[in-house]
C-alpha cells in the first residue's frame, strides 16, 4: 500500500499561531484543526512523548508460548500544556511540546503554577515535562493525550529517577572486585585498595572512582518493546523492566535509536519498507489523543514476529 | 447525494477491513465480557490495578488454578509433597512428579516437579499460567491436618528431597499410576 508520508517532498512551514516562547490564551483544537491541514506522519518527524506511572511488572506469554516479562505504565491524565518555540542566536529553532500529568489539589498547588494550567486550561499537575519535537509535530494545548499514542511492536524510550542506592561502596558503584575471603586478608574484603600510584605523580588522578552516592538520580533504558496497549485504562505495557519505583512518573518517547534514528536513515537510504517496524502503516500524528482512542479498539497487542523457540531449527 | 453515501459506505468498509490502522499486524483481542467488578475511578488511579490485571489477563481455567490449586488458604490447595503429572503443549507432553515449592507470585506463580526417570534426578519448573500448562492431575495429595492419607510433610520447600532418594521412593511408593 502507498503510504501517504512518502510524498511529502518539502518541509512543512511553521504554525502561525505559535509566539516566541509559550501559547498564551490556550487555542482549542478545533481552531489549530481549521488554520492548518491533519498533520501526517514523515520519516523525518520527532512526536512529542507522555508522562506515565510505572504501576509495577506482569509476566506474558506472546503467540509461541514464549515468556517475557512486562512493566505496566499508566497514563493519568496527561495533557498538554504548551507549545514551546525559542528562537537561538544563530537563528536555529527549538520545538517542544511540554506536557503535564497526574492531578493535584489547587491548595496544594504555588500560584505561579495555578496560573500556568489556568492559562493551559487543564487542572493542575504534579508534574510538567518538555519533549523536544519537530515543528510540524505540535500538539494543541489542552489536548489529552492517551495510551493510543503508542503502537504496540514500536520500541520506546523510558527515563526516569532510578532507585537510591545511598551511599554505595565501590563494588556495588564501580563493580570493583574488592580484596580476598580469606588468606590473610585483615578486616579490608569489600574495599576499594589502592587509589593511586606513588610520589608520581604523587595525586590522586581526577575521576578516580570512589565510594559514594548512587542511584536517584534520572536513567533512560532504550529500546523496550511495546506488547500491549489498553486505552480503557490508559496503560501501556513495555517488555522488560523500566527504572523507578512503582507509581514513580516516568517519561516515554519514541526510541530515538530504533525507531527515529532508524526512520530517518532507512528514508534518506530509500528502503521503504524498513522506516517503521515490520507491518506499520504510520504513527498517530502529532499525538495519539483521547478522541482518537475512542474510535480504535480498546486493546490492541503487539504480533509475534519471531521463530518459534520450541521448535528445534533444523 | 451519492457521492456522500459512497463516501460513507467506503468509510465503513475501510473501519471494517482496518479496524486499527496504525499497524497491520497487531493483534485485537476479543473484547470479553468484563469478569472483573472492580469499580473504574480507583483503577484510573492505580488503586487495585496489579490485582485487575492478574485477573482480566489469565484465562477462566488458569485463574481458576491460581484461587484453588495455588492459592494460600484453600480446601483443594495443592501442599508440597504431593505427587502431580501435568499435560503440556511442548515436549515432554506429560511429565509427573513430587511438588517439591511453589512460587507464588500473581501471574507468574510457578511450581517445580521432581521426578527420577532412567536413574536421573530430573526437576521441572512450570508456569501456571503459561499456554504450555494444559493440564494439572493430582496423584496423591500430601497429609495435612484435616487428610491422614499420604506423606507427613513439615516444610514448605522441600529441596532437602534432592539428597535424600530414599525420602523420594517413600512418597512415590503410595502412588498408583
Amino acid at each position: 500500500m502507498h503510504r501517504l508520508w512518502a510524498l511529502a517532498q518539502r518541509p512543512r512551514l511553521p504554525c502561525r499561531t505559535l509566539h516566541s516562547t509559550t501559547v498564551k490564551r490556550a487555542a482549542p483544537a478545533a481552531e489549530a484543526s481549521s488554520s492548518t491541514a491533519v498533520a501526517k506522519w514523515t520519516p523525518t518527524s520527532v512526536r512529542t512523548g507522555v508522562i506515565a506511572r510505572k504501576r509495577g511488572m506482569l509476566v506474558m506469554w506472546d503467540g509461541h508460548g514464549a515468556r517475557f516479562p512486562v512493566t505496566v505504565l499508566q497514563l493519568e491524565n496527561c495533557q498538554v500544556t504548551a507549545n514551546v518555540k525559542t528562537v537561538r542566536k544563530d537563528k536555529s529553532e527549538y520545538h517542544a511540546v511540554q506536557v503535564a500529568a497526574s492531578d493535584r489539589r489547587e491548595k496544594t498547588t504555588t500560584n505561579a503554577m495555578l496560573g500556568h494550567f489556568r492559562n493551559a486550561g487543564v487542572p493542575a499537575k504534579y508534574i510538567v515535562k518538555e519533549f523536544p519535537i519537530t515543528p510540524d509535530a505540535h500538539v494543541p494545548v489542552g489536548t489529552t493525550l492517551s495510551a493510543i499514542h503508542f503502537v504496540p511492536g514500536q520500541f520506546v524510550d523510558v527515563i526516569a529517577k532510578s532507585i537510591g542506592k545511598g551511599f554505595a561502596g565501590t563494588m556495588k558503584r564501580w563493580n570493583y572486585k574488592g580484596l580476598r575471603a580469606s588468606h590473610g586478608v585483615s578486616a579490608a574484603h569489600r574495599s576499594q585498595g589502592a587509589i593511586g600510584a606513588h610520589q608520581d605523580p604523587g595525586r590522586v588522578w581526577p575521576g578516580r572512582k570512589m565510594a559514594g552516592r548512587l542511584g536517584g538520580e534520572r536513567t533512560t533504558t532504550q529500546n523496550l518493546a511495546v506488547v500491549r496497549v489498553d486505552t480503557e485504562l490508559d496503560l501501556v505495557f513495555v517488555r522488560g523492566c523500566v527504572p523507578g519505583i512503582d507509581d514513580a512518573h516516568v517519561m516515554v518517547r519514541d526510541a530515538k535509536k530504533k525507531m527515529i534514528q532508524t526512520a530517518q536513515h532507512e528514508y534518506a537510504k530509500g528502503n521503504m519498507e524498513k522506516i517503521l517496524p515490520k507491518g506499520f502503516e504510520t504513527l498517530p500524528f502529532p499525538a495519539g489523543t483521547k478522541e482518537m482512542a475512542a474510535q480504535l479498539p480498546p486493546v490492541i497487542e503487539a504480533p509475534t514476529l519471531r521463530r518459534s523457540p520450541f521448535i528445534p531449527q533444523s | 447525494m451519492l457521492l456522500n453515501s459512497l463516501r460513507q459506505c467506503a468509510r465503513a468498509m475501510s473501519t471494517a477491513t482496518q479496524p486499527y490502522p496504525f499497524s497491520k499486524l497487531a493483534k485485537i483481542p476479543p473484547v470479553l465480557p468484563s469478569t472483573s467488578t472492580m469499580p473504574r475511578e480507583p483503577l484510573l488511579k492505580g488503586k487495585g490495578l496489579m490485582q485487575h490485571l492478574t485477573e482480566t489477563l489469565a484465562t477462566p481455567q488458569k485463574r481458576n488454578w491460581l484461587h484453588t490449586y495455588f492459592a494460600r488458604r484453600h480446601p483443594l490447595r495443592i501442599h508440597p509433597g504431593s505427587v502431580l503429572t501435568v499435560g503440556l503443549a511442548h515436549a515432554p507432553t506429560i511429565f509427573s512428579g513430587v511438588l517439591l515449592s511453589v512460587r507464588r507470585r500473581g501471574l507468574d506463580t510457578s511450581f517445580v516437579l521432581r521426578n527420577v526417570i532412567n536413574r536421573t534426578g530430573v526437576e521441572m519448573q512450570f508456569y501456571v499460567c503459561s499456554p504450555h500448562l494444559k493440564s494439572i492431575k493430582i496423584l496423591q495429595r500430601a497429609a495435612t491436618k484435616t487428610s491422614r492419607s499420604g506423606p507427613r510433610i513439615r516444610r514448605v520447600k522441600l529441596y532437602y528431597l534432592r539428597d535424600s532418594p530414599e525420602k523420594m521412593t517413600a512418597i512415590s511408593a503410595g502412588v498408583r499410576g
